[in-house]
């Protein structure tokens, strides 16, 4: 009787062994240690409540919310892998500024170089041609040519005042504040605002 | 896709600089991302070395050998290619979203066999999507790039959409010019009308009665003649424009139909079916309606300049330059008013598309608004849009009605300076009164057309958008395509999957060198978590999209060799979600086998375990359902798309968590319905439950897009691995609830 128990929680051990997922912790400060990798990554030693200490070669930081709120709600990654699939949350940085500034400063740089999202300064023209919409700019990465499959859809303006603007291959371009665009500019976008 | 691209001679110096004479270049690929610039860089891949160089330096070298775990990693707006250098994890480079993700992608594979010292040479078969003469984008789908496309190609296949209705599109030409060439005719009997008979002042001729009635008669018969030749052209016209547009509304949709499911599931069904009904209208509207007017027009302006000049030189010169006086001024207008009339339109069309947003978004989820109480919100916000709408309509209209009747006064100014002219030429005694009237009658025909022609680019734009449009889907060819011999023969049910690998986007494999041999009348029940692949194999057997890599083949040929037909008709599907089309449960029962008898129907139902519910409606199987109809519950919708699935009595039968939405009960009387028939066919069900596989000879465990198990249900559980553990868990999970 008592081994047929004791198989059965040994199975139950088991099972929850398949169906455990990382429980994901909140990061501060005093858990968790970021520091540059040495391939210019981000590693992380974290102090799991249970006084575990596990270490992560890379981890890579998720915006919870890139557009609304981009330096709160920062997930912190396993990176994926073309073996395993994707990769689990390690843990959550609730806000960027509890942190010392030179590991927020490591963390935006990482975030900084995964969300590339380049301001337009100056848009040059405009032109609507077999139902795609060329667009030719400046944007702080340099001029860049790119064109939108459906303005109405591919604009999107934020309760701020803030415009993304969708390519075709899915890359996103900004306006901070589309006011402040010179006049020509300004025209070229204010229909599909 | 190319995988070696060049390098700029600066960058080939530093390579050379750096280089021993045994290395060999297998690819080189640009990056075009550093840190928040865009660059042009390359990635150089010898057999030996990774180097990353940009702007004539070598940025950084990694011996190969030394690499391991090569990925690409999908972020924001850019792509980034990581591996580990002496197993410390390092980006090698990012590089813009889109055109080179799937290079990449080859590359981790060659990059690993590499690091491995295997020096064969990876191959990207995906064709290339961006034009290689200027690096625009091809329209999806197809190879054309609308900026290097031959416009002769254009027109060309514009050309050849018109065959059959060629002679119907030159009958407006026609009789449009012909009714043009009439209007001119009549001023000249009016002229006559008025010198010779209301002005006369000289003896009349002894028949000038016959005369003035052949010339009346003449000005009536001409009206009549212009007015019927009118009516022609627009009967005509009708014609030639619903021919037209049945002609291309069914050539797309067929287009459609023969689409594989990859790219048809790319577009909306709202987007395509914009095409089938606007687009067409606009093509079709320009081709025979407008483009005989606007021909028409044009010919008649000229034809009135030709006859003003000939009547008389000196004076014509004169009056013709008195019409040509206001063009000038109302064009330079036109064009400064283009760009604000433009962005008005758009405007009022952005809010109209937003209000039309807002209420299917809002009707079609009336019951999450009407659960959650949300009706004022949806009230206001409805008010919202409605008044933006109204009021730039409102805008718009003011401005509209106030410019264009300004625009016209000031067009048609020019009459008065030749009414003012004419009439002191009158005066003098050099124009007759039936002459300045000719001169009157012409310029008010001439100035009608060129209000209109103002509008010329912007009609033509709007065609050219919809034919563009159009043309999109007509040149599209389908990935998945027969061959040119394609095989009919009845399938005994053998499947053997060999070494397939797939993505939907190449950049993410879904399924991984799954190998799997099915014989026939076997059950094969599919378990893994969701998005772990089962699905998608279920579509390569059925070859809704082809595999990337190994094969598919039944009763030991190719799914690419089959004709698509014979393969779909001899696979039944029941699906998760069960589209039931507008008509007749008989109707719906019988879509997979048009021909079949009544007493066929019946069978299929019963075995279904849907005779007794059918039986049970007051018009039994003529019960209307679709849409519009009779509401079934899901268990009863699903019955009958199992009766479908079964009536034409399919070697392999394909069950797609046909059962997963269900309640117990209705489970048990589902699941009775396919242990019967299951019998005798090679049967691949995917099931959540797996209490639904109970009757499956073999389970298929996928996980992560690879097999991870395969067995029968005894095996797997002596394996303890994770069907054991699955098993366990559901039923312990059963145990608990009771």
């Amino acid at each position: 009787m008592a081994t047929a128990t004791q198989e059965k929680k040994q199975n139950i051990k088991e099972e929850d062994d398949l169906f455990a997922h990382r429980i994901s912790i909140d990061l501060t400060p005093e858990n968790a240690r970021f520091t540059p990798s040495g391939g210019n990554l981000i590693s992380l030693e974290v102090t799991q409540p249970s006084g575990d200490v596990e270490f992560f070669e890379r981890i890579v930081p998720v915006r919870a919310f890139p557009v609304s709120s981009p330096n709160e709600f920062i997930s912190i990654r396993e990176p994926d892998t073309q073996l395993k699939g994707r990769g689990s949350e390690i843990g959550m940085i609730r806000r960027l500024s509890d942190f010392p500034d030179t590991v927020s400063a490591l963390i935006s740089d990482e975030l900084s170089r995964r969300y590339f999202t380049p301001a337009i300064k100056k848009i040059h023209s405009f032109s609507e041609k077999f139902g795609y919409c060329y667009w030719d700019v400046t944007t702080e990465a340099g001029r860049v040519e790119f064109i939108m499959n459906n303005p109405t859809a591919n604009i999107r303006t934020l309760e701020d005042g803030r415009v993304f603007m969708y390519d075709i291959d899915g890359n996103c371009f900004t306006i901070e504040d589309p006011k402040a665009l010179d006049k020509h500019s300004y025209r070229k976008v204010e229909v599909y605002l | 896709m190319k995988l070696r691209f060049d390098m700029s001679p600066a960058d080939r110096a530093a390579y050379d600089a750096l280089t021993g004479k045994d290395e060999k270049i297998m690819y080189c690929l640009p990056f075009d991302c550093a840190l928040d610039k865009r660059v042009d860089g390359r990635m150089v891949f010898t057999d030996q070395y990774i180097y990353k160089i940009l702007g004539g330096v070598v940025e950084a070298r990694w011996e190969i050998r030394k690499m391991s775990d090569f990925s690409v990693e999908v972020l924001y707006g850019c792509c980034a290619f990581y591996a580990k250098v002496d197993g410390v994890s390092t980006r090698l480079c990012r590089f813009i979203s889109g055109r080179n993700q799937s290079r990449y992608t080859t590359i981790v594979g060659a990059c690993e066999a590499l690091a491995k010292g295997d020096t064969k040479e990876y191959t990207n078969d995906e064709p290339e999507r961006y034009c290689q003469k200027c690096g625009r984008p091809f329209v999806m789908h197809t190879h054309i790039c609308p900026f290097c496309q031959n416009k002769k190609d254009v027109y060309k296949m514009l050309w050849g959409m018109t065959k059959g209705l060629r002679l119907m599109m030159l009958f407006p030409l026609l009789t449009a010019t012909l009714a043009m060439g009439i209007q001119y005719v009549v001023p000249v009997l009016q002229k006559i009308l008025i010198n010779d008979y209301i002005l006369f002042e000289d003896e009349r001729a002894n028949n000038w009665f016959i005369s003035f009635v052949v010339v009346v008669a003449g000005i009536v018969l001409f009206d009549v003649l212009n007015k019927l030749l009118s009516v022609l052209q627009s009967r005509i016209a009708a014609v030639a424009g619903n021919r037209f547009t049945r002609f291309l509304r069914t050539l797309l949709f067929e287009k459609i139909q023969m689409l594989s499911m990859s790219s048809v599931q790319k577009k909306s069904t709202g987007d395509l079916m914009g095409r089938i009904n606007n687009d067409v209208n606009v093509v079709q509207n320009f081709i025979t309606n407008l483009l005989p007017s606007y021909f028409a027009q044009v010919l008649s302006f000229v034809l009135g300049l030709v006859l003003i000049l000939t009547m008389d030189a000196s004076m014509g010169t004169y009056m013709s330059a008195f019409i040509f006086i206001p063009i000038p001024f109302v064009i330079l207008c036109i064009y400064l008013f283009r760009h604000m009339m433009s962005r008005m339109n758009i405007k009022a069309w952005n809010k109209g598309q937003r209000t039309n947003r807002m209420l299917q978004d809002v009707l079609s989820g009336i019951r999450v608004v009407k659960s959650y109480g949300k009706e004022e919100t949806a009230v206001a916000e409805f008010r919202e849009c409605t008044n933006a709408q109204a009021h730039q309509n409102e805008k718009n209209a003011k401005t509209f009605d106030t410019v264009f009747p300004l625009l016209g006064f000031a067009l048609r100014s020019g009459s008065y300076l030749i009414m003012w002219f004419g009439n002191v030429m009158l005066f003098q005694g050099r124009l007759d009164v039936g002459t300045l009237n000719q001169f009157n009658t012409y310029t008010s025909i001439i100035y009608s057309p060129l209000m209109q022609i103002t509008q010329i680019p912007r009609n033509i734009s709007a065609f050219m958008t919809s034919f563009g449009k159009i043309m999109e889907i007509l040149e599209e060819e389908p990935d998945v395509a027969d061959t040119a011999k394609p095989e009919h023969f009845r399938f005994k049910g053998n499947v053997s999957v060999k070494h397939v690998t797939f993505g939907y986007e190449s950049a993410n494999p879904v399924l991984k060198d799954v190998s799997v041999e099915i014989k026939a009348g076997e059950m094969i029940g599919i378990v893994g978590h969701s998005g772990c692949g089962k699905s998608t194999l279920i579509n390569l057997i059925m070859r809704m999209y082809d595999p990337t890599e190994g094969s598919i083949e039944i009763d030991g040929v190719n799914v690419k060799d089959i004709a698509q037909q014979s393969l779909r008709s001899q696979m039944g599907v029941v699906l998760q979600e069960t589209h039931l089309f507008s008509g007749s449960i008989r109707d719906n029962i019988k879509y997979a086998l048009p021909y079949a008898t009544d007493e066929q129907v019946i069978t299929a139902a019963r075995a279904a375990n849907a005779h007794d519910f059918i039986m049970r409606l007051p018009e039994g199987y003529n019960t209307i359902v679709g849409e519009k109809g009779y509401s079934l519950s899901g268990g009863e919708r699903q019955r009958i798309a199992i009766a479908r699935a079964l009536i034409h009595n399919p070697p392999i039968l394909i069950l797609d968590e046909a059962t997963a939405a269900l309640d117990t009960e209705t489970e048990k009387l589902i699941q009775d319905a396919i242990d019967k028939l299951t019998d005798n066919r090679t049967t691949f069900a995917i099931a959540h439950r797996l209490s639904t596989l109970r009757n499956a000879n073999k389970i298929l465990v996928i996980d992560h897009g690879r097999i991870a198990e395969f067995g029968t249900h005894k095996e797997l559980l002596d394996q303890r691995g994770i069907y054991y553990k699955l098993v366990m868990a559901q039923t312990r999970a059963a145990l608990e609830k009771g």
